[in-house]
């Protein structure tokens, strides 16, 4: 993309907010006895949403390529690969901290979407999801799901578990016609 | 000959998406604890929910929603994505829930087509 794009993107990327909210609205209280269940949701969104209009972004119009199909696929097996080694390379000897943790998991992700872009793979979109934790007689279920051409889609998934903490990695790779 | 949509219908409104993914998680496990033998049933089911109602939408979209159901233990857990694709029209948006016994991440991304 241009450098106008990428520093358009890198503004972008500095805007971060989040909003929370208690629960004690947002409940619907049941009429059960005694039992009120509280709960808090908080949402967060890359961009504060109505600062569009601040920053004049001339649309980029793109000619038709008259192309459906990707030319060359995604490699799934080599992604998997990447991911197990940075994982590997970055965790092995690592017990778990929140603070170090939070940093890690930040630079995991932009290392593993270097590497999957020198792939070079055309006209494919790429989202590389990086979640540590540590492991404490838990329990948790990651699940997800994706709406998109399940022809050219993908995603590729790695995960890696020591002695304190557990790291998930999933890159999807989706095709922009 | 070609038909524009306007920048409504092809740009990534948070809002709209965060109200719908909360409604999802409350009705599926607004009112319920931890409960180990039905989480595979509550994943998949928020899940799937929320993209069915994501399609109702009728944007020009590519969705992926992922969701972490975790019990809370004291455990810590930290998660980040990184995201190569076109700002101007794509996005994400995460929502997370807790009540007294789990919490629940539910993250949705869109992209446009």
């Amino acid at each position: 993309m241009s450098d106008l794009a990428k520093e358009k993107a890198a503004r972008l990327l500095k805007k971060r907010a989040s909003v929370s909210s208690l629960g004690s609205h947002d409940v619907r209280a049941k009429e059960t006895i005694g039992k009120t269940k509280d709960s808090i949701s908080t949402v967060s969104y890359i961009d504060e949403p109505g600062h569009h209009d601040d920053i004049p972004r001339p649309t980029v119009l793109m000619e038709n390529s008259y192309q459906l199909t990707p030319a060359r696929c995604f490699p799934v097996v080599t992604v998997k690969s990447i991911l197990k080694d940075v994982l590997i390379s970055y965790l092995q000897e690592e017990k778990y901290e929140a603070e170090l943790c939070r940093q890690m998991t930040k630079t995991i992700s932009e290392v593993v979407k270097a590497r999957v872009k020198d792939l070079m793979i055309p006209r494919y979109k790429i989202i590389v999801v990086i979640s540590i934790g540590q492991i404490r007689d838990q329990n948790m279920r990651m699940g997800s799901r994706c709406l998109w051409d399940a022809a050219h889609d993908t995603f590729s998934s790695h995960t890696f578990k020591n002695s304190s903490l557990f790291a998930v990695a999933n890159v999807y790779a989706v095709y922009f016609e | 000959m070609d038909e524009y949509q306007t920048a409504e219908e092809t740009t990534f409104v948070v809002d709209e998406i965060t109200t719908i993914i909360k409604e999802t998680v409350e009705s599926t496990i607004g009112n319920s604890s931890y409960q180990h033998n039905r989480i595979n049933q509550w994943t998949s089911s928020i899940v799937e929910s929320s993209l069915s109602q994501l399609t109702k939408l009728g944007k020009p979209f590519k969705y992926i929603v992922t969701c972490i159901i975790m019990q809370k233990n004291g455990a810590g857990l930290h998660t980040a994505s990184s995201c190569f694709w076109d700002n101007t029209t794509d996005g994400s948006c995460t929502l997370r829930w807790e009540n007294k016994t789990m919490y629940c991440i539910v993250s949705v991304l869109g992209l446009a087509i």
